[in-house]
């Protein structure tokens, strides 16, 4: 029954997403509708509507990055920043590349969310790495994936956490394992995309297209909006007792307030309802997935595939974790590490528990380049102005599968490296 | 705009507002609290007779006490720490609606997390309740949330960091009152809730104080008494006399090192002598199949039988399931061995109690038969 339930709900996506076009996120709510149908649950709206609330609070924290990232934009810190980057670092290629890699990072590390640091940090800097000659395409891909590694490096790694939470194990001594997990491949797919467009670059041809500084017209100002996102990000995680916990949504919020006096005149409303216009997909989908996982639990779907994941023999094991959590991550890297993380990690004692569970968030980490979702991928696409997100993810294939072997190899190798680390 | 697309735009929006009146009504039905019925020498009092800082706010809760003729020794006793683990929640209201108690007193919370009665996880397709056949008539019961109710405490940060330790742990988990022990009383609600029942441990001088809780079957701490340091003498023997009566029970010590639970932290905070219980519960893993009132109640699920086959599970998976009424039985059973233990060690803060169905007893008579039907 599962299994025909689970076609379904599959089938009905396929169609309506790809044959009547339809938005992904109302594909979704489609579908859910027709499993729960099939499966008997009947027209459970109770479900469809609380499944639908499971992403309220990414919803608003994409609401408002994407606001904040229209803002900065609008007011010239975004092109600022990047002419001081080239103008800075462009006879340094490697050294570039690799502080704008931990650049991106930054946000991802600090909040656990790769959508952060795509909407903040890689914004930043994909107008001069465009500007510097590297295609869209390869400057979304080196974001996303510079985006991904952030969330899963530390100090701050949620789907460690989720699934730490899941077994006892506190969130204690896991800041060598996930460095190790993250930065090595963090600058091999920096360099990967980037490196050899930045070998020789004349920066005279381009200085004329650079975007205008205005720092000499706004001082230090204009840098406010990005000092005080960064300061109240720092600010919880250092001084824990002295910072309120304001939440990702209301720190972007008051980063956009800042923004709309720090530099040019901004059309607050016309730069909203501009963000709104490029979000509403993306939150759509996340409304849509949100119901679609609430429908595959209660009638059954998810215990389906967690056993049979489960059941792999032991050689096949490392595949089934390889495949089958970036593509559970479709959903959410989060719920992957949820519902297949910790009956993973549990399936996996013996081997060094810190180890695992980090490799484990590396492999789930991968669902955020996954379809429908491809949080990474998407928002990726947005900064560098690329209409089909496909075409970074193709790109970034080949990143996505060293990045699972690499995670597959830790968790082999999770007793020596358990030693070392 | 064309005539079609305002036609579009007004289905569209008179379907929201069905569905918003719909949901607006499905969720509010869980603010509706179903009675218990206590029996008889009872004292009722808040929990923010405790600390006031929960006065008016959905985590306040009803406290049952019972005390005896004689003075000894006290214990208190909390289920529906999580509600969406329905055996600790039955055994404490089957405790309140039961229990006589001759020597000392018995402190009963069976709402702990009311606040998490009120809701329901999302993406875990549970039920909003579930349903109990007694001699007269059915009985409803709230199932609820692991967590405190969003709506009382919003929003989650991307981290929660325990006090006093600083231990970090996802963000959700600021909602979860067993991670938030010992409490702030200038913290968060959650925070303010593990305050106010660290307080009332600390007035009451209770001694022994059990936590009832269920976890999923790929859980490694099931069918256990999780036991601080302090209390392990009077777990390991327990365990003996739970396993002469063919209840088995792993004892598992307390870690020292991940914070914020009632097994550690009650015993670090306070003088009480800490147990928590475990029983297995299907319809709160991964594993399960279709997520129904029936799984709840009998606690069959063909996805666990198979993982038991597999030796996915850190505990037996009978063919028939593991029901409420083995489940609640267990409880049951482990506490009044917990309490006749303890006596036995401190004759001098003996608790005695009297007309609690025995483990075989429930399951032979099921569970609506020892529960009051309210007429």
């Amino acid at each position: 029954m599962e299994l025909l339930t689970l076609t379904v709900l599959v089938g009905t996506f396929v169609v309506t997403a790809l044959y009547f076009k339809l938005p992904i996120g109302v594909s979704l709510a489609i579908s859910s509708v027709l499993g729960a149908l099939v499966a008997g649950a009947g027209f459970p709206v109770r479900h469809l509507v609380e499944g639908s609330f499971a992403y309220f609070d990414p919803i608003l924290i994409i609401a408002t990055a994407m606001i904040f990232m229209e803002v900065i934009k609008e007011s010239g810190l975004l092109g600022t920043i990047s002419r001081l980057l080239i103008e800075k670092f462009y006879n340094l290629p490697l050294l570039f590349l690799i502080l704008v890699t931990l650049f991106i990072m930054f946000p991802g590390m600090i909040t656990g969310l790769s959508s952060a640091s795509v909407l903040t940090t890689g914004a930043i800097v994909s107008p001069a790495l465009i500007m510097l000659g590297i295609p869209r395409v390869k400057v979304g891909a080196l974001i996303a994936m510079a985006a991904i590694y952030g969330m899963i490096a530390p100090p701050i790694n949620v789907p460690v956490m989720i699934i730490g939470g899941g077994v006892d194990m506190p969130y204690i001594g896991f800041e060598l394992p996930l460095l190790f997990a993250t930065i090595p491949l963090a600058f091999f797919s920096s360099i990967y995309f980037g490196y050899k467009y930045l070998k020789n670059i004349d920066i005279e041809k381009i200085r004329d297209k650079l975007p205008e500084s205005h720092y000499e017209q706004y001082g230090i100002r204009l840098y406010i909006p990005l000092f005080l996102i960064i300061i109240l990000m720092l600010g919880i995680r250092i001084f824990p007792n002295y910072f309120p916990a304001l939440g990702t949504p209301l720190i972007f919020v008051i980063g956009i307030i800042t923004g709309m006096f720090s530099g040019k005149k901004i059309n607050i409303i016309r730069m909203t309802k501009n963000a709104m216009k490029d979000a509403l997909p993306v939150m759509g989908i996340l409304v849509g997935i949100g119901m679609f996982i609430q429908i595959m639990t209660l009638v059954g779907v998810r215990g389906f595939l967690v056993v049979n994941c489960l059941k792999l023999p032991s050689v096949l094991l490392y595949i089934g974790i390889a495949v089958s959590m970036p593509i559970f991550g479709a959903i959410s890297a989060y719920g992957s590490s949820s519902v297949l993380g910790i009956p993973f990690l549990l399936a996996l004692l013996g081997s060094d528990e810190i180890i695992v569970g980090a490799a484990l968030s590396l492999i789930a980490s991968l669902g955020d380049l996954m379809p429908p979702t491809a949080l990474a991928g998407i928002f990726a696409a947005q900064v560098v102005k690329i209409k089909n997100y496909f075409s970074i993810l193709k790109i970034c294939l080949f990143i996505a599968l060293i990045t699972a072997i690499y995670g597959i190899l830790m968790i082999i190798f999770a007793n020596p490296l358990g030693k070392i680390l | 705009m064309s005539k079609d697309q305002i036609f579009r735009n007004c289905l569209f929006i008179v379907l929201t507002i069905i569905i918003c009146i719909y949901s607006f009504a499905k969720f509010g039905e869980m603010e509706e609290e179903y009675p218990i019925y206590p029996g008889e020498n009872v004292e009722i009092v808040r929990l923010s007779n405790y600390f006031d800082g929960i006065k008016g706010t959905n985590a306040d809760t009803d406290v049952y006490i019972y005390g005896g003729q004689e003075d000894g020794g006290s214990a208190l006793i909390l289920g529906g720490t999580h509600p969406n683990e329905p055996a600790g929640f039955i055994t404490a209201v089957l405790l309140i609606e039961r229990l006589k108690v001759n020597k000392g007193r018995v402190i009963i919370i069976p709402r702990a997390n009311n606040s998490g009665f009120t809701c329901t996880d999302p993406q875990e397709g549970v039920p909003q309740e579930f349903r109990i056949e007694t001699s007269d008539g059915i009985r409803k019961f709230r199932h609820g949330s692991r967590f405190m109710n969003i709506l009382d405490q919003w929003p989650d940060p991307e981290v929660y960091l325990h006090y006093p330790s600083g231990q970090k742990l996802s963000g959700n988990e600021r909602r979860n009152l067993n991670r938030s022990y010992p409490g702030k009383p200038d913290g968060v609600l959650t925070e303010k809730l593990a305050h106010a029942i660290v307080q009332l441990i600390n007035t009451e001088r209770i001694d022994i104080s059990i936590d009832l809780h269920e976890a999923s079957l790929e859980y490694p701490v099931i069918d256990a008494i999780v036991a601080h340091e302090r209390s392990m003498d009077v777990a390991a023997m327990a365990q003996i006399d739970l396993q002469i009566l063919g209840i088995d029970y792993n004892l598992e010590p307390s870690p020292v090192n991940f914070r914020g639970f009632s097994h550690r932290e009650w015993g670090d905070y306070t003088e009480t002598m800490p147990f928590l219980i475990e029983s297995a519960n299907p319809i709160q893993g991964r594993m399960r199949g279709e997520t129904t009132e029936e799984l709840l109640l009998k606690g069959y699920d063909k996805y666990y039988a198979e993982a038991s086959e597999l030796g996915l599970l850190y505990t037996p998976y009978p063919a028939e399931g593991i029901p409420l009424e083995v489940r609640t039985g267990r409880h049951l059973e482990a506490i009044k061995i917990l309490i006749s233990t303890f006596s036995l060690l401190n004759p001098e803060k003996e608790i005695g109690f009297s007309d609690l169905p025995s483990y075989s007893e429930i399951i032979e008579n099921k569970l609506g038969y020892y529960l009051k039907t309210g007429r």
